[in-house]
């Protein structure tokens, strides 16, 4: 900041405040410059409000939250293995309102775009300037068979982490050995891709280390590929036995692909039986992720229109439906969809804690720059997952994005997976997956401090 | 006034965006290190090192090396291979220009004793405490996270990672096995 004098400090702000005039005349006369309304309190939301009062704390920024308590999704599959405490997941708002920021417990329930105000559940209407529209994703239960929202408890999904997550763990404590656990992967794109993946490892390293190896994982997949999954096969095949590809292989992991009858269509809760157009399987334990798209309130706003979610303005993380809404996180779709597997596909964004962070970032900058009548900064995206596979084995893949001639690019250089071989094609020492296993915990210590401290 | 302040400081940020060189809004590409570095480079996860108030010099050299190959990381020669020479340079100057915040960790008396005595190597280029580096191109290493430290050695004591600056390879690689937790803590330690 040496370089921003004084002088051009005072002419920033003299231009600012008759800028932001223009911008929200119906502000003009407000208290406060603007006033940001944020929907949802997870990784997105909660970093969208603490960076939108960090940049400007003239700006009056409310968020709304119905729990009182976030429990983070990334790393909660340690939780089912046992080699994490969920406590170590959880993290309520004091640091927000620390920050100036108004943290109401409360469920929005309608959006009246014309009029820019919101209504909660507890009767309250608010007015907004601008909004961050960050409610995550709502699971659509009903496209799959027997299936229902009243199963859930018997057949968790564990995909949005808390009691959930409890469920899982204490039917994996319970399975018998030989006993089989089914993972059933819905089509993408879903939230958190290598998820289902690092599931099926965190329950196959707990199987090994509590006697139970003789069980077995089923993963019924709905797609022909999936997130590292060289990187999954590469370490299942050097920790649990992976044979290949394909139902009825030896190893404790089993990985069924759409196209060889992963594609599940019907459900039989009462005897956990799954069926797809080639397998009848009966689970011991039986885990469906639910299809899912944008949250609730985003199709109630109308915002949800390229497939079930929202897409954006990249420059600024803008609904493409409204410029004064900014939408982000897993309910919105950043760049075009890519298969897996080609090396020069324009990826989209994936539905991961850090992606929805660096969006909310971007959208915070952008609506600061907005109301204070700057020009639209430089957005930047960036992405780093990591997936545990057993204790001190983790790997990661990164992702950045840019924005080129108004759409979104995938950087390729700044991006990938972590290594498979090395470059003259000996095996990967030991000490790389250890150290990214590492990693994962001060990654999760810092995107929860970054979001929510 | 402090929040008026800070308002400004933001706002430089984003007013010095010329759409001609993309790496100019420093600070929003900042922003994308705080995820794994923490708000303002100052980190609250151990493994993950802090990074504001390290020199420009130190920061500079580790990413073009990572860039180059030089310098062997899991994950950060991915990452840095997306930014460009000048974008790297404008990183270095944007952390090395914030405070250093140590986390100073407690440790028992024995390891501090022992970190100390096994650490006397380390004086020279470090200072006593880590906190007096000799030279641009050293990392302070006081309130440092120990266990970032410690996986710091482990990578320069195994031969199978290729790290860059012989001197300290050689150094670390001097240490005994049980000596590496007591050297890291001991520097975690230290406030100054």
């Amino acid at each position: 900041m040496s370089q921003f004098n004084r002088r051009e400090f005072i002419k920033t702000l003299a231009a600012a405040s008759s800028a932001s005039a223009l911008a929200f005349p119906s502000i003009a006369r407000a208290a406060a410059k603007a006033r940001v309304i944020v929907i949802g309190g997870g990784y997105g939301g909660a970093t969208a409000a603490k960076y939108v009062k960090l940049l400007d704390p003239g700006i009056d920024v409310t968020l709304i939250e119905p729990n009182k308590t976030y429990t983070s999704c990334p790393l909660s599959n340690e939780v089912i293995s046992g080699y994490r405490d969920i406590k170590t997941l959880q993290i309520g708002y004091d640091g927000l309102k620390k920050r100036g920021v108004n943290v109401l417990q409360d469920l929005v329930v309608g959006v009246d775009r014309a009029k820019k105000t919101v209504t909660l559940q507890g009767g309250k209407t608010l007015q907004y300037d601008a909004m961050v529209m960050s409610p995550g994703v709502e699971f659509h239960y009903n496209t799959l068979e027997g299936y229902s929202e009243a199963v859930i408890n018997d057949i968790p999904h564990a995909w949005k982490a808390g009691e959930q997550t409890l469920i899982l763990k204490k039917q994996l404590e319970a399975m018998p050995d030989g006993g089989k656990f089914v993972i059933v992967v819905p089509k993408g794109p879903f939230r958190c891709p290598p998820g289902p993946y690092e599931r099926a490892s965190q329950v196959a390293s707990y199987l090994k280390h509590h006697g139970k190896a003789k069980s077995k994982i089923i993963i019924l997949d709905a797609n022909d590929s999936h997130s590292k999954k060289g990187l999954f096969q590469q370490a299942w095949k050097a920790l649990y036995g992976f044979e290949k590809e394909g139902l009825g292989t030896s190893g404790m992991i089993e990985w069924v692909k759409a196209s060889e009858g992963g594609n599940v269509n019907k459900l039989d809760a009462a005897t956990k039986t799954v069926h797809s157009d080639f397998v009848d399987l009966k689970a011991d334990v039986l885990n469906i992720i639910p299809p899912h798209k944008a949250g609730k309130i985003a199709v109630t706003a109308d915002l949800a229109k390229a497939d079930g979610w929202c897409k954006v303005v990249p420059m600024t993380m803008a609904s493409a439906e409204d410029e004064a809404i900014y939408t982000i996180g897993d309910s919105c779709v950043a760049g075009e969809m890519a298969l897996y597997g080609n090396p020069n596909a324009n990826f989209d964004m994936p539905k991961s804690a850090h992606i929805a962070m660096t969006q909310a970032k971007v959208a915070a900058a952008a609506i600061v720059a907005k109301v204070n009548g700057l020009p639209t900064p430089t957005p930047y995206y960036a992405n780093t997952c990591y997936s545990i596979v057993d204790e001190g084995y983790g790997f990661s893949v990164a992702h950045q994005y840019r924005v080129v001639d108004g759409t979104f690019k995938y950087i390729k250089e700044g991006s990938g997976i972590s290594p498979m071989a090395m470059p003259d094609k000996s095996p990967v020492p030991p000490i790389y997956r250890k150290l990214e296993a590492e990693y994962a915990d001060g990654w999760l210590r810092n995107v929860m401090a970054d979001a929510f401290g | 006034m402090r929040n008026k302040l800070q308002m400004a400081f933001a706002l430089a940020g984003l007013f010095f965006v010329a759409p001609v060189q993309a790496g100019d809004d420093i600070e929003g590409l900042a922003r994308t290190c705080y995820g794994c570095h923490g708000t303002n480079g100052v980190s609250v996860g151990q493994s993950m090192p802090s990074i504001a108030g390290l020199s420009a010099d130190y920061l500079k050299t580790v990413m073009m090396e990572w860039k180059s190959g030089a310098r062997a990381s899991a994950n950060m020669t991915r990452l840095i291979s997306g930014y460009s020479d000048a974008e790297i340079a404008g990183l270095a100057s944007y952390f090395s220009k914030l405070p250093w915040t140590p986390q100073v960790q407690k440790t028992s008396k024995e390891t501090l004793a022992k970190g100390k005595a096994a650490s006397d190597r380390c004086e020279s280029c470090h200072g006593v405490t880590g906190g007096e580096p000799d030279g641009d191109d050293i990392p302070r290493l006081n309130g440092q996270w120990a266990k970032y430290l410690e996986l710091e050695l482990m990578k320069y004591r195994d031969e199978a990672f290729q790290m860059s600056h012989k001197k300290m390879i050689k150094n670390a690689r001097k240490l005994d096995e049980g000596e590496v937790n007591s050297v890291a803590e001991y520097f975690g330690a230290q406030s100054k």
